[in-house]
């Protein structure tokens, strides 16, 4: 009986693998394919993106502020900035562009929205790697301080977004008002997640209400506690954002789920 | 087998708030061999029935049931992707299905004759180009029940010989449901036919009489 159950199991099992598999390299070739450049642009386009504004912000502000190195300060609240637009920003009908794909019966619209943020994921975070690097050997960003920690904070980044990504993708195929409202709305971001601004800067109070509404403030202030070590006072608090992130995660998927039953295929 | 109990599909109205009954209260068994025909006036919901039996959208209202491997619904459109090239699309297929890439290569450059075009752009393919790379696809992973939407049609003379050939002669067993208002091509594939019109169906034994009622409608 309980044999029988794990060898379905396992066979669903290797169905989903080979489905996502499939639509990754999908998504790859579609994206990239064998154009110019061809998969280099998966980390070379949040690179182009990222570089001038670190240039031109280093240029216009000075070089060290609240006693932190002006260059590593942007490149921590702008590289994983990058991710959650990126990611987010890609959420938007991504299932209807990939429509054609629910043809087959196997493939699910969580699936497809796997393929297509894992993806960009894993491209933004090779740029944070990449241009990383690039400002070490330029002397501008020395190694982390606590690398445990750094990438911690680069987890629930990424967590974030992906969470935050499901119920884009998910809504977006309900209503059309989603597209007009998350531009505004990922601008707005900006100002509030942290990206420029540490919580220890904040007046007390406003800090407690900020680390409360505010998840991505959390995995900001892990990276630069990583990053910046003891020369810098943090605030974060790992189990108090697993759970809100793993709710939003839970609401993500929950709207995910009947997400079908508002799609039009051709 | 295939059992329809009383399906019912409505869409809503992308403009007003209210929404289209495209399908009422549909039913009927396809047996495993039988080769069905769905007839109706464009609109009259032949590609939504197609696409429901598939499984790739549900139903608003009752059940379906399905025994045999059920290909994906083969028309111009879907299933395959549009700016990977074929030879991607062939992988694709390969990956979801689980066959090997050199076989199911092989029959689809001999059955859709695309020859150099199987490197270019799915995208950059005529309509027929499609359907026939399409096509080729689903005979190639070989399934008990085609789901097939108008794709005959559009082929040339010698692909729709060789269709034929490939679903009846090699495949007699297999069951079909081909959706489709040329009363030749009907003809020559079907054994029965649904008719629909305005939501309703109703299934005809007699070809040519359920030509006759589809054209008074």
């Amino acid at each position: 009986m309980i044999f029988a159950e794990i060898r379905v199991f396992g066979r669903a099992l290797a169905v989903q693998r080979r489905v996502l598999g499939a639509l990754f390299m999908r998504e790859f070739m579609t994206r990239w394919g064998r154009r110019n450049l061809g998969f280099a642009w998966l980390f070379a386009e949040p690179l182009v993106f990222a570089l001038p504004v670190i240039a031109m912000w280093s240029q216009i502000r000075a070089p060290f502020e609240h006693g932190l190195p002006m260059i590593a300060f942007v490149w921590s609240g702008y590289l994983p900035l990058l991710i959650f637009r990126h990611v987010t920003g890609q959420a938007l009908y991504t299932i209807k562009y990939s429509a054609a794909m629910l043809y087959h019966r196997q493939v699910t619209p969580l699936d497809i929205f796997i393929g297509r943020q894992g993806l960009e994921l894993i491209g933004n975070i090779a740029a944070c790697a990449l241009s990383f690097l690039l400002l070490h050997m330029l002397g501008f960003l020395d190694w982390p301080d606590d690398y445990g920690l750094f990438l911690a904070g680069f987890f629930y980044m990424s967590w974030w977004s992906i969470a935050v990504a499901l119920i884009v993708a998910a809504l977006s195929e309900r209503s059309e008002i989603v597209e007009h409202i998350w531009g505004p709305t990922s601008y707005m971001y900006m100002a509030v997640c942290g990206f420029f601004f540490m919580a220890a800067w904040l007046p007390t109070s406003l800090r407690q209400i900020a680390l409360t509404v505010d998840p991505p403030l959390h995995a900001y202030e892990m990276i630069r506690a990583g990053l910046f070590g003891s020369s810098v006072q943090t605030f974060y608090d790992i189990s108090y954002v697993s759970w809100i992130l793993a709710i939003v995660t839970l609401i993500g998927l929950w709207l995910m789920r009947d997400v079908r039953k508002h799609l039009v295929l051709e | 087998m295939i059992t329809v109990t009383d399906i019912s599909k409505d869409y809503h109205s992308e403009t007003r708030r209210t929404y289209h009954r495209v399908l009422s209260n549909l039913s009927f068994v396809l047996k495993p061999g039988e080769k069905l025909a769905v007839l109706g006036s464009n609109g009259a919901g032949k590609s939504t029935l197609i696409r429901l039996v598939a499984g790739v959208e549900m139903p608003t209202i009752g059940r379906i049931e399905r025994t045999m491997s059920v290909s994906w619904p083969v028309g111009s459109a879907g299933g395959v992707g549009g700016s990977m090239t074929g030879n991607d699309n062939i992988r694709l297929i390969c990956r979801i299905y689980n066959k090997p890439f050199k076989l199911i290569r092989g029959y689809v450059d001999d059955f859709a004759e695309l020859g150099k075009y199987l490197g270019e752009p799915v995208m950059t393919y005529s309509a027929g180009m499609r359907a026939r790379l399409n096509f080729a696809l689903s005979l190639a992973v070989d399934f008990d029940c085609y789901l097939i939407d108008e794709v005959i049609a559009v082929g040339d003379h010698r692909f729709q010989r060789r269709s034929h050939e490939e679903l009846f002669e090699k495949r007699a067993d297999r069951s079909l449901i081909l959706a489709s208002h040329i009363p030749q091509i009907v003809k020559d594939y079907c054994s029965r036919a649904l008719v629909l019109h305005r939501g309703r169906g109703k299934i005809f034994d007699d070809l040519d009489l359920a030509f006759e009622i589809y054209h008074d409608l």
